[in-house]
């Protein structure tokens, strides 16, 4: 262990752990080849048909169908051959302390196989892969496997996900003050798992989708105001973000709101948050926070609504200047999110109702238009005062 | 040349050919060395397969002088055959229409022509005689003759004649003359022409030597020899009025109903008297004595006759499945052969059997379409193939679709079809194209997709067995890579974990194994 070190215990656990883990999973393998049977591998499949919506848990999850992935098989061997080769150097960075990126990886397996064509015996050349996304495929492969995730791996990624509030953290061997950022904010780090709270002093964890709204709030004092540690995922939430928030909620116990703009895709950000994301069910069980809940901004909240005796906070002559017109695709989007069963509860097809209905869209920044103040002080906690959220 | 008065006058059998050699293909000097090899070798055929002798057939030509049309050129055939009696040898010979074919009985010549026009032919161009020399069956003797055509005459000149014992007992015939030809321009063609032969007489031994000094020597790769052809009598369904005048002239004197039953297949006196009571003859009546209506009358009811036995097919002489294997084999050294017999069908009275073969890979040339080498009573047919009946059945358009047989052209295929029949219905005097009557174009078309049939689970297997060699080849390729992946996480040797892996990739296999990974792919070129 080269660089080990230089690591903290956390890591130094982290990577004992995986590596017992991956040596073990793999160990069947191993068998088949010596003993000559054929080498297969069972993982459960990540397709959305094998993407279960478990209502009870309120959480996406694999489901139980499984893949064999038999090397012997000429459709599969190319992905055997990338899933083991993965494994291997997953491996190799783990027990030579390193942290690799994802992009790391791709590259350090990639190079180029020279074998025959038979009968013609002509050359032939094949990279083991040839773009990231096949590396990041059997990583994922690989996460799912040995149900450890790339983060308990100690595989870095890039993550964007900030934070600032009254939290005292021990991230690697250090102490950090997340009070004491001034203009900044901490940047979640990628293994969120090795993160241990020290101290805290909150009520709630609000999650703001666009960082620029974020560094408003944070600016204006907002999370000291109201006593919230505020959290921004910048767009789409990565692993690191949503595993963070998950924590935060989980182990603090502190009720986690979100704010996205008020289209389809800010939706979807809080459902990733609160249910998991399709494309990566197999993570919500850590990932996922069950318990989050949708601030706004909502249509109604646009709108007011009638059935639910609710007034709207834009006037007639704020709409005209603030909203937008949805495009073809949110319409699309809309009509998709409308059939997924984590978005089937009446609340949420009113909203969603509402969106196909009027065809526009608003941003939070909008509410910012109207004034900072009205969305700190007014729009943000009377909403979470009176419990206008959907869970 | 018998003149006769008011300037009409009527010519020799032999100054008619003379004045239209171009009927019997002798129209120009290198069109006349093709036609004269090929007449000559086939009657050499003719005269040792028909008689259950292996042919060993020798033909050569030899330039001997350059003439501004062409070359005179001395061309030899020579045969192990039945030979020919001496006393007929010069009317054989130099005697047109004399033939000893002129029986209904399948055979390569027919006409009573062949041989006689290529010495008309070279005795016009060259002015020189023909030399024969003939050793009968079982002869003591061998005979020589030099002979010459009186063509106004249409007889034989006997230039010399000369007997020498027969000391070695060998049977056969010489045939050597010297004509105008045109190697040049005839080259191709009668290499094509040998070439076609021998694929369909791998029982013969056939050498040919060029003017130009190179030999060609095709073995004899099996020793079966076609069933013999036999001679018949015509069938009812086939009778013309030529025909029925022949044979009422050849029983002249005997009752008409006799006639029938001793000169038809197939009908016996209970279908004779029938035939004559719907034909409204007279049984009794000599046959001799038969109007012009009665004979017409009676082709009429005969053809249409419905309650006879279909005509006989136990006297034409087809390749049969074997040979033509064998034939197809020699000569293009294929991958894949197959061929079929079908069974004797009948167009208007006449029996006929077609057969079919396809050579397929190995060393048959690729061509871009169908190349299909049409026999006839064994004869090539090398010209005209646009307007033959096996062209019509396999036609890019309306045809055989060989796409469905698993072929894509341009594709190393060749095909072959023969017809044989005491009848073949040659479309015009060229007897390069034979007509699409329909029953033989139906049993054509039968005949090969039999073998295409054939060809095609050949393929699809050869397929399979090819996906399976790129299927192996896509696992194969990973094996070092997996081996040492597994090495890298539990230290096993590499080289060992891989072999252990093309073991068990070599027991799924079915068709073919690895034997050596290190054929397939590179360790080195890895970490
Ligand atoms: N090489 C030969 N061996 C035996 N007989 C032959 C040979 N060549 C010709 N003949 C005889 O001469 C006859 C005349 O031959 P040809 O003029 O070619 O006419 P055809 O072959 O049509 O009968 C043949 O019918 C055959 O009896
Ligand atoms: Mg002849």
């Amino acid at each position: 262990m080269s660089t080990g070190s230089y690591s903290t215990r956390a890591d130094l656990r982290a990577r004992e752990r995986a590596l017992k883990v991956l040596y073990e999973r793999f160990c069947d393998i191993l068998k088949d080849v010596m003993e000559g049977r054929e080498p297969k591998l069972m993982i459960k499949r990540r397709t959305l048909s094998n993407t279960i919506y478990d209502p009870e848990r309120k959480l996406l999850l694999l489901g139980d169908a499984t893949l064999e992935r038999s090397f012997l098989d000429s459709r599969e061997s190319r992905k055997f051959m990338q899933t083991m080769l993965m494994a291997s150097i997953v491996h190799e960075a783990l027990s030579q302390g390193e942290y690799p990126t994802i992009r790391d990886l791709f590259y350090r397996g990639k190079h180029t196989i020279r074998y025959r064509r038979l009968p013609s015996k002509a050359v032939g050349e094949e990279n083991t892969w040839d773009e990231q996304a096949e590396s990041d495929s059997v990583l994922r492969d690989i996460e799912v496997f040995t149900n450890v995730l790339r983060e308990d791996m100690l595989i870095l990624s890039k993550e964007k996900g900030k934070v600032v509030g009254d939290l005292r953290i021990r991230s690697g061997d250090d102490l950090i003050d997340l009070s004491k950022m001034g203009h900044g904010a901490y940047a979640i780090e990628p293994t969120p798992d090795l993160i241990e709270f020290v101290e805290v002093d909150a009520d709630l964890v609000l999650i703001v989708e666009k960082d620029a709204v974020f560094q408003q709030l944070h600016r204006i004092g907002f999370w000291r105001r109201y006593r919230a540690i505020l959290v921004t995922s910048a767009g789409q939430p990565d692993r690191a973000t949503r595993r963070f928030v998950r924590r935060l909620n989980e182990e603090l116990g502190l009720p986690v709101y979100v704010i996205s703009d008020s289209d389809p895709y800010g939706y979807y950000i809080y459902s990733v948050f609160k249910t998991g994301s399709i494309t990566l069910s197999y993570e919500s069980e850590r990932l996922a926070t069950p318990n989050a809940r949708f601030l706004g901004v909502m249509m109604t909240d646009i709108f007011g609504s009638r059935k639910l005796g609710k007034k709207p906070y834009l006037s007639e002559e704020e709409r005209r200047s603030f909203i937008i017109r949805a495009k073809e695709r949110d319409v699309k989007r809309a009509k998709e999110l409308k059939e997924y069963p984590w978005f089937r509860s009446e609340r949420w097809q009113l909203e969603l109702d509402e969106f196909l209905a009027r065809r526009v869209k608003l941003e939070i920044e909008a509410l910012v238009g109207k004034g900072l103040k009205f969305l700190a002080d007014r729009y943000i906690p009377e909403k979470i005062e009176v419990g206008d959220w959907i869970d | 040349m018998a003149v006769v008065e008011g300037g009409f006058r009527s010519i020799s059998p032999a100054e008619f050919f003379y004045k239209n050699k171009e009927i019997a293909g002798f129209s120009n000097p290198a069109r006349a060395l093709y036609q004269t090899v090929r007449e000559l070798v086939e009657n050499s055929l003719d005269a040792t397969e028909n008689y259950g002798i292996l042919p060993r057939i020798k033909a050569s030509i030899r330039e001997l002088e350059v003439v501004p049309e062409g070359a005179y050129y001395e061309v030899t055939v020579e045969d192990n055959g039945v030979g020919i009696p001496p006393k007929y040898v010069p009317r054989a010979f130099a005697q047109l229409l004399f033939s000893s074919k002129y029986v209904l009985k399948q055979s390569r010549g027919m006409f009573g022509l062949g041989a006689k026009m290529a010495l008309l032919y070279a005795q016009i161009t060259t002015g020189q005689p023909a030399e024969v020399i003939v050793a009968p069956r079982g002869s003591k003797h061998v005979y020589g003759f030099r002979l010459k055509i009186d063509i106004g005459e249409n007889k034989p000149v006997i230039l010399s004649f000369s007997t020498t014992s027969n000391i070695s007992g060998a049977h056969g015939t010489i045939v050597r003359l010297v004509t105008l030809g045109d190697w040049i321009r005839s080259k191709q063609r009668i290499y094509e022409y040998v070439k076609r032969t021998a694929i369909v007489a791998p029982y013969a031994e056939i050498l040919f030597r060029d003017p130009e000094g190179n030999c060609i020597l095709f073995e004899r790769s099996i020793d079966k020899l076609p069933p013999p052809a036999r001679e018949t009598l015509p069938h009812p369904h086939g009778v013309d009025i030529e025909t029925m005048k022949g044979v009422l002239k050849s029983l002249a004197d005997k009752p008409i109903a006799e006639v029938l039953v001793k000169s038809f297949q197939s009908v016996g006196p209970v279908t004779a008297q029938r035939i004559l009571e719907e034909a409204r003859v007279d049984p009794e009546k000599i046959s001799g004595e038969l109007s012009e209506q009665e004979v017409e009358s009676l082709v009429r009811v005969m053809r249409s006759y419905r309650d006879v036995k279909p005509p006989r097919a136990d006297h034409l002489s087809y390749l049969g499945e074997e040979i033509i294997v064998s034939g197809l084999k020699k000569v293009f050294d294929p991958e894949f052969v197959s061929a079929v017999t079908r069974r004797p069908s009948v167009y208007e009275g006449h029996a006929f059997i077609v057969e079919a073969g396809v050579a397929y890979g190995g060393r048959v040339p690729v061509v871009e379409k169908p190349l299909v080498l049409r026999y006839a009573n064994k004869i090539p047919l090398l010209y005209d193939e646009g307007s033959d009946v096996v062209f019509k059945v396999i036609n890019e358009k309306k045809g055989i679709d060989f796409k469905v047989y698993g072929i894509e052209f341009p594709a190393p295929l060749v095909i072959l079809t023969h017809i044989c029949s005491t009848k073949i219905p040659y479309r015009g005097v060229g007897k390069e194209a034979v007509a699409d009557v329909p029953e033989i174009e139906e049993e054509v078309e039968a005949a090969l997709r039999e073998v295409l049939r054939e060809l095609r689970s050949y393929i699809l297997k050869k397929r399979r067995e090819l996906e399976e060699v790129e299927k192996a080849v896509e696992i194969a390729k990973y094996i070092p890579e997996v081996a040492r992946s597994l090495s890298k996480i539990y230290g096993v040797n590499p080289r060992e974990a891989s072999a252990k892996l093309l073991e068990a990739l070599n027991s799924k296999l079915r068709s073919f194994k690895i034997a050596d990974l290190d054929s397939v792919v590179n360790w080195d070129e890895h970490r």
